[in-house]
């Protein structure tokens, strides 16, 4: 436990929930396995969702690959949040005084901005774009933003345990 | 192309040799090897890893030892490493705080068992 944490983060490490996390055979390490098969998916449904928005595939209409693929990145989101919450509140007060994954959580932060920002003017974009048509520059911009920071994200999560 | 394939998987091997597995060891000094022997005060058989409070001749040391799910497939059970056994342990000292011991091996009542 981290002393320095804030309180509240020490009341979930130490509740019922954390023990019961941490006391069990299974739980932590089936969170862990979990997590990572959530963020190969994750990692694989950003590719192709931020390599169409790059042009890449151009022989297909950009809204037949990017949104399956967005809604493929919001459920592998969903997962890696949750199973991330398990082994969050196992170590709670450690983790969240951990630079790295200060750094992890802003950079979180900024992805998602990132993808609401998109979010905004995209679906219009997609649905007047045919094949073969290059999208709008700052959508190529984005997409290259959300590959560097998802690549930087999942480096950082590994790099936690060594910090 | 096939040749750079070829290089970097040479130089990814060359980097994978075996004391860097796990959480590798830049965290620890594994220049030195350290035993600590004394009474276990403290034990929570927990995940992510098993931690131990031992009585040392100088300090209270802190063990960190394996998964709870390693500990037992290699026999170390909860009962092994109960407050009031006496223990042995070698393992390394940790760079940043030099109360606490990663243990490579640990011995109770005359089982040794190792934990990488």
């Amino acid at each position: 436990m981290s002393p320095d944490a804030p309180a509240i983060l020490v009341a979930l490490e130490q509740s019922a929930l954390g023990m019961a996390i941490r006391q069990s055979v299974w739980i932590y390490p089936a969170a862990n396995v979990a997590h990572i098969l959530a963020l190969t998916v994750l990692a694989a449904s950003v590719a192709v969702m931020d390599l169409r928005l790059l042009g890449k595939f151009r022989e297909t209409a950009p809204a037949a690959v990017i949104v399956p693929a967005r809604r493929a990145v919001m459920l592998a989101l969903t997962a890696m949040v949750l199973t991330g919450l398990v082994l969050f509140t196992a170590e709670a007060s450690h983790v969240a005084m951990n630079a790295v994954f200060q750094i992890k959580m802003g950079l979180i932060a900024l992805a998602v901005l990132n993808a609401l920002i998109v979010q905004r003017s995209l679906p219009a974009m997609l649905s007047k774009t045919p094949a073969m048509t290059p999208l709008p520059i700052r959508f190529r911009i984005a997409a290259v933003i959300s590959l560097a920071l998802w690549f930087c994200i999942a480096a950082a999560g590994r790099l936690i345990a060594y910090f | 192309m096939l040749s750079r394939i070829g290089l970097a998987a040479a130089l990814l091997l060359a980097l994978l040799n075996p004391a860097s597995a796990h959480h590798g060891w830049g965290s620890y000094d594994a220049s030195r090897a350290v035993t600590v022997e004394g009474k276990i005060l403290t034990a929570k058989y927990e995940n992510p890893h098993v931690t131990l409070t031992v009585e040392g001749e100088d300090k209270t040391w802190t063990l960190t030892l394996a998964p709870v799910s390693r500990m037992r497939t290699r026999g170390a059970a909860q009962e092994m490493v109960e407050p009031g056994k006496v223990i042995t342990a070698v393992g390394y000292v940790s760079t940043r705080d030099p109360d606490e011991m990663r243990a490579e091996r640990i011995t109770v009542d005359g089982k040794t068992v190792e934990m990488r």
